[in-house]
């Protein structure tokens, strides 16, 4: 194998593979980096066994050349030391070249390293997908989607199936749910393509958050196919692989309240900033809870006490509020997570009481939901 | 210095307490740490990089500029343009204060802390060391020498006057207040100055036109029972310089753990037996968190092994725990992740991280919640209960129960049987008053 390549491409191609990479695997050979040239071009492949990742750098595009194939061939390289060398090469332009026995030399300017690689053969095959059936979202929708939800996993392994977001698709619609049993995010959104099919997974959030990561910012559609025990997320150049979670997902449906006793209408941003400030002194407390209590005349007054260190009291002017009069305590960090996540400048919370879960959406869109457990105090 | 003598300086039936209050404590602390920021308007303030990071507290120097705690910063800023601004460093600030309140138990067992940065003492029995007006200067003098830290300390026969005092003159001040000096010193003052009396309740009081602390000496008892609960008898008693709390040492703030541990009669291996000593020694700790009313955040079991190997290992928890049940499983679950299997010869169960009942909280789970739910409206009423008639007018019968247990043969590992004793003679006072 012999190929010249842009160092910035091949750059980019390892830091997105590495994503996958980890150094705590039971199977060594996966501490390393695939690379396979042909004649089209050059793909590296990275895999934890949970998730794996193909990029694959073309031998030209827009008219320009990438990838000078001197000679088609493969090689498994350590990811740790390929990374730190390609990341610190002092040229643009870098040779790589696998001669006798798996050495493999990597040139660039006057530098030249010489590296033991590990024989591509034994690299274990990514998953097997077939794409019929398949739906497609907009990167930057998709992005979206994870964002708003992922950080609501469970990050503690009693429920395992609760570190997944429950992805389902029905009559063209993805809804993305994700709770760790004392907050939950909903997200959904219609789909273009018709005949989407029905699926109910639950994908790890661990590679959502590494997906998110790797895709930018476009609107570029991401083709998705869900198997039986995988999820392929297809962008141009990019084949993201991930294992599902196994096993049931709580039917969250129903723990959603629909009715409400109390309704409050605010601006997002000084509703967040209360809070923020409310939590300065609590964080430092052991629970970082504060205290939300309704007043006559849209009063909104935000507080907390750590007997320790001091209190903060603040009054926000709502919007409106409606129905009964209400004391409520949460975690500011459950609060500060969920109104980061929704979009929309005004919010709408509707609580059933102080024990009760309560709903923030924002105001006029049903497509985003935080639900979040209060903290009862004695 | 004689202390016959000085015995006479103390008054013969009654108490002497001080409250010492350290002055803008957090400023204090880092000016103690690093001197070139003395006499400079310094500001500790949550995310100083931010704009929206409020002042926590702030310099004397700092004050005369108009910044005030809780301001925002972009607003203190305004204020005083040179005003410094760090961030809190809440470990230094834990050792400057429990090192401040060592001092304080060096003139008298009888030391309360109230907060991070202030306390009563009461040093009714402390002649031995001098006078009242010696023992402050003594107090505040080694503070400052030994902390570099200024504080303020009010003299006075009672918590409350002692507070008052000590809110005098800031900073290093030394304040005695006798209750004849009450009307003279507290009664032209307004009623928020009062300690106890906040914004919203000095707005009720003036709706019954009642402006200064000396209006609700002398109120009307049926009106500030009706407009402010019990609570309002209390605060004329206070207005008239009375107050009848006493300083305890054992408030939860300073109490760190509780544990039983038992050494078995036998080596035991069997692991539903252990099991079981757990269970038991679960069941003694809860009892004993109930008597002093607080939950806790973290368990910890305690192995020795027969080759007296010992280990101890703790977990905290997501939300406290308060009974057999809960401290049980807890300590099972410990103990199942790191027993060895062999033949075990004591055994402890330790709660750490306390909190008062009344500061804890409980994160309610999505799909367990309805059970604190049911119990909503009862939970209402008692807080309505309490808001109307005081604290204590109403528990939960879990608080009553066990009360008499004996301490047995286990070792104790926080010796809390003063504490009972002190209850005991609480409860006996409460039913003479």
């Amino acid at each position: 194998m012999k190929f010249i390549i842009q160092r910035d491409h091949l750059l980019q191609s390892v830091q997105d593979v590495m994503k996958a990479v980890t150094s705590r695997t039971t199977i060594p050979i996966l501490t390393g980096i695939k690379i396979v040239a042909t004649e089209e071009g050059v793909t590296l492949t990275g895999s934890d066994s949970d998730i794996s990742i193909e990029s694959f750098i073309p031998k030209e595009e827009d008219g320009t050349e990438i990838v000078e194939i001197r000679k088609p061939g493969a090689i498994v390289l350590q990811a740790r030391f390929f990374s730190d060398i390609v990341k610190k090469l002092p040229t643009d332009i870098v040779e790589i070249e696998v001669e006798n026995h798996l050495q493999t030399v990597i040139r660039s300017g006057k530098s030249e390293f010489n590296l033991n690689g590990l024989d591509a053969e034994e690299y274990p095959h990514l998953p097997q997908i077939s794409e019929e059936n398949m739906f497609s979202v907009p990167t930057d929708l998709l992005k979206a989607l994870i964002r708003q939800t992922v950080f609501a996993v469970s990050t503690s392994e009693t429920r395992p199936i609760l570190t997944g977001v429950n992805w389902k698709v029905e009559n063209s619609e993805l809804t993305c749910i994700a709770t760790d049993s004392h907050r939950l995010a909903l997200r959904k959104a219609r789909l273009a393509s018709e005949n989407t099919g029905t699926y109910n997974v639950v994908i790890p959030g661990k590679s959502l958050t590494e997906l998110s990561k790797i895709l930018d910012d476009t609107s570029d559609v991401i083709d998705i196919v869900i198997t039986e025990n995988q999820v392929l997320f297809k962008a141009k150049h990019l084949l993201f692989f991930s294992r599902l979670l196994e096993g049931n997902y709580p039917d969250t449906g129903r723990l959603i309240p629909n009715e409400s006793k109390t309704e409050i209408v605010t601006l997002t941003k000084e509703f967040l900033q209360a809070v923020d400030r409310a939590s300065l002194l609590a964080r430092e407390g052991r629970n970082n809870v504060v205290k939300l209590s309704t007043f006559d005349g849209g009063v909104i007054e935000v507080s907390s006490n750590t007997p320790e260190i001091g209190k903060v009291i603040e009054e926000i002017q709502s919007q409106s509020i409606e129905g009964e009069e209400l004391k409520i305590s949460f975690s500011a960090k459950y609060m500060m997570d969920a109104l980061k996540a929704l979009e929309g400048t005004e919010i709408q919370v509707s609580f059933t009481g102080a024990m009760r879960p309560f709903v923030i959406r924002p105001l006029h869109d049903d497509s985003i939901l935080q639900l979040i457990l209060p903290v009862r105090t004695y | 210095m004689g202390s016959v003598n000085m015995k006479e300086m103390y008054p013969k039936n009654g108490h002497v307490i001080l409250h010492v209050d350290m002055n803008s404590f957090y400023a204090s602390v880092e000016m103690a740490y690093d001197p070139a920021l003395k006499g400079k308007p310094l500001a500790i303030a949550g995310n100083p990089e931010e704009r929206r990071g409020i002042i926590v507290t702030c310099s004397y120097e700092a004050r005369k500029f108009g910044v005030k705690t809780t301001m925002p910063l972009w607003e203190a800023k305004k204020l005083c343009p040179d005003l410094i601004i760090m961030r809190p460093n809440f470990d230094r600030y834990r050792t400057a204060s429990s090192v401040m309140f060592d001092i304080l138990r060096q003139y008298s067992e009888l030391v309360e802390p109230v907060s991070i940065d202030e306390g009563y003492v009461d040093i009714t029995d402390s002649y031995p060391y001098g006078s009242p007006i010696e023992i402050a200067k003594s107090v505040q003098e080694r503070i400052l020498d030994q902390l570099d830290l200024p504080c303020s300390i009010g003299v006075a026969p009672n918590k409350f006057l002692a507070k008052m005092a000590s809110d005098m003159k800031k900073p290093m001040g030394i304040t005695i207040l006798r209750k004849r000096d009450v009307p003279i010193v507290l009664w032209p003052l307004d009623a928020e100055e009062m300690h106890g009396v906040g914004k919203k309740t000095a707005e009720k009081l003036n709706t019954i036109g009642i402006k200064t602390i000396g209006e609700l000496a002398n109120a009307e008892e049926m009106q500030l029972k009706a407009l402010l609960g019990i609570n309002g008898i209390r605060l004329k008693e206070r207005a008239n310089g009375n107050d009848k709390r006493t300083v305890d040492p054992d408030s939860v703030y300073d109490f760190k753990s509780i544990g039983n541990s038992t050494t078995l009669p036998r080596d035991v291996s069997n692991q539903r037996e252990l099991y079981e000593i757990i269970g038991k020694l679960a069941g003694q700790v809860a009892a004993r968190m109930r008597r002093k009313k607080v939950v806790a955040a973290n368990i910890g079991i305690t192995i020795r092994y027969k080759d007296r190997k010992t280990i101890t290992r703790s977990k905290k928890l997501l939300n406290t725990v308060r009974n057999e049940k809960e401290i049980s499983v807890a300590a099972r679950e410990l103990f199942g992740k790191h027993w060895n299997g062999d033949s075990v010869r004591l055994l402890g169960v330790t709660a750490t991280d306390l909190l008062v009942e009344d500061s804890a909280v409980k994160q309610l789970d999505l799909f367990s919640y309805e059970e604190d739910a049911k119990k909503e409206p009862l939970h209402n009423t008692m807080s309505k209960l309490r808001e109307k008639y005081g604290t204590n007018i109403i528990e939960s019968a879990g608080g009553y129960l066990n009360q008499q247990t004996k301490p047995g043969n286990d070792t104790s590992f926080n010796k809390d049987f003063l504490h009972q004793k002190k209850q005991r003679d609480h409860l006996e006072k409460k039913q003479k008053d």
